[in-house]
């Protein structure tokens, strides 16, 4: 059973969390169909280890680091072969040239962000793309740098930037929700001003609404922000309970239950004994 | 009457309805109107109060099931539900990921009203698509499989797989010191 799905369902912002909270290791693949009436399709490829992003690519020859290289006049095609070919094979690329003097820190530090940060950045622009995950395949160490990043960091750079939001508009929290910390102390995250401003209602009574008012704000803005905080696993959305509406369910379609059994009668649940469930779990393994 | 309530809930189309009508030795008592809005896209009825199943395995001894609706705008109905529960099971699709979401909503919702014991029942787990228990785990927040709630496999429409779900509730439930 593979990790597998559509953005349009599960966002790729929903998935890096999974990843990094998983602490997975392999390779994402997302398959994007150039448009409806198109075959062709374009393949994304980004490889974690223990839930950080490793190495990003749109080929899966292993040339994509070289290639990167050689746009930059560091090294020629042919002489990063050559010294390519002479690196451990469990090395990342980006330390063996570095070990190598062929490459220094700061270049290392400049391919990873072009490689990484801004390749998988743009992902987050795409309406929809299938994908899978798949925990079988090597780490790629002829792609790596040996520098990687966080899932959710990626996610937090790649959202801010986003103009687009409308691939989002139904995973985005509800305006009347609140939100509730998923983390002890404060996040470990770099989180920009607008972010650690919605922070501060971070007590689950306060909705979305509320704080869309109070930081005048537009609440789709606020909802934008919540959900940033939410995929960065420092926020959970919690629904806030609303007035009972007039219902238009025939009353009499309940009224007997809770007349007859008294099963939603007044107070909370009362303990059960352990004759009830024994006597319970005999009856139900004569029905399994 | 020593009765025993159970809340079966989860997102739309994870088989509430189906896992209590399974089981219910009454016909199931539901709420069941019209989809109209983008449930309609996974099925024609759909729960807007709750449904009430019933086992009655002694003269004075029963249990009573309730299934929440699964639409956001039905939320209130989770807090009279829960708060008179005494275990709740959280159905989950395990091939629709994109309703992930919304059982990890519910889930946040359940645990800061109620402490009660919970397990996690995942339906459709022979779908081509359905995710293994461990990563449906991960996606509702237990990345840590020893703080995860027992995840089950169950058939929603066999009386047999529900009675077994409701065991593993209920030993769990032991577990928990319901009693």
């Amino acid at each position: 059973m593979a990790v597998t799905g559509y953005l349009a369902e599960f966002s790729l912002a929903e998935l890096f969390k999974f990843l990094e909270q998983g602490n997975k290791v392999g390779l994402l693949t997302i398959c994007v169909l150039a448009d409806a009436d198109s075959k062709d399709q374009k393949n994304y490829y980004v490889w974690f280890n223990q839930g950080r992003i490793v190495a990003a690519g749109n080929t899966l020859d292993q040339q994509g680091l070289l290639r990167l290289i050689s746009q930059r006049g560091w090294l020629g095609d042919r002489a990063a072969s050559r010294l390519a070919q002479s690196c451990i094979i469990s090395t990342p690329m980006g330390l063996c040239l570095k070990s190598q003097n062929v490459l220094n820190a700061e270049q290392l530090k400049l391919l990873f962000y072009a490689q990484v940060m801004q390749q998988v950045c743009a992902l987050f622009t795409l309406k929809d793309g299938w994908f899978q995950f798949d925990a079988k395949v090597p780490l790629p160490t002829a792609e790596m740098t040996g520098l990687n990043a966080p899932a959710t960091e990626v996610t937090l750079a790649g959202l801010r930037a986003l103009k687009d939001w409308s691939a989002l508009a139904d995973k985005l929290p509800e305006p009347t929700s609140a939100l509730v910390s998923s983390i002890s102390g404060k996040p470990q995250q770099r989180l920009n001003q607008s972010e650690w401003q919605i922070w501060e209602f971070v007590n689950g009574a306060v909705s979305l609404n509320a704080i869309a008012k109070q930081l005048q704000l537009t609440t789709e803005k606020v909802q934008q922000i919540a959900f940033r905080l939410i995929v960065s696993g420092v926020v959970e959305e919690m629904p806030l309970v609303a007035d009972v509406p007039q219902t238009t369910i025939s009353a009499a379609s309940m009224e007997p239950i809770a007349s007859q059994s008294g099963a939603m009668g007044q107070g909370g649940a009362t303990n059960v004994s352990h004759s009830f469930l024994q006597n319970l779990v005999g009856f139900l393994r004569g029905k399994a | 009457m020593e009765i025993m309530r159970l809340v079966v809930t989860g997102p739309v189309g994870a088989g509430k309805s189906t896992f209590i009508r399974s089981v219910s030795e009454i016909e199931v008592v539901d709420t069941d109107r019209q989809a109209t809005d983008e449930t309609l896209l996974l099925k024609k009825r759909t729960t807007v109060a709750f449904d009430f199943g019933r086992l009655q395995f002694g003269p004075d001894m029963a249990l009573h099931l309730y299934g929440t609706p699964g639409q956001s705008r039905f939320d209130f109905m989770w807090d009279i539900l829960i708060h008179k529960a005494h275990a709740y099971i959280l159905l989950v699709a395990a091939h629709r990921p994109g309703e992930f979401r919304y059982a990890r909503r519910i889930l946040t919702f359940m645990n800061q009203r109620s402490s009660v014991p919970m397990i996690i029942g995942l339906t459709h787990v022979d779908h081509p698509n359905a995710w293994e228990p461990a990563n449906v785990g991960v996606a509702l927040g237990y990345p840590n499989p020893f703080e995860c709630p027992p995840i089950i496999n169950v058939n929603a429409t066999e009386a047999a797989s529900v009675a077994q779900a409701i065991i593993k509730l209920i030993e769990h439930s032991t577990c928990e010191c319901l009693v």
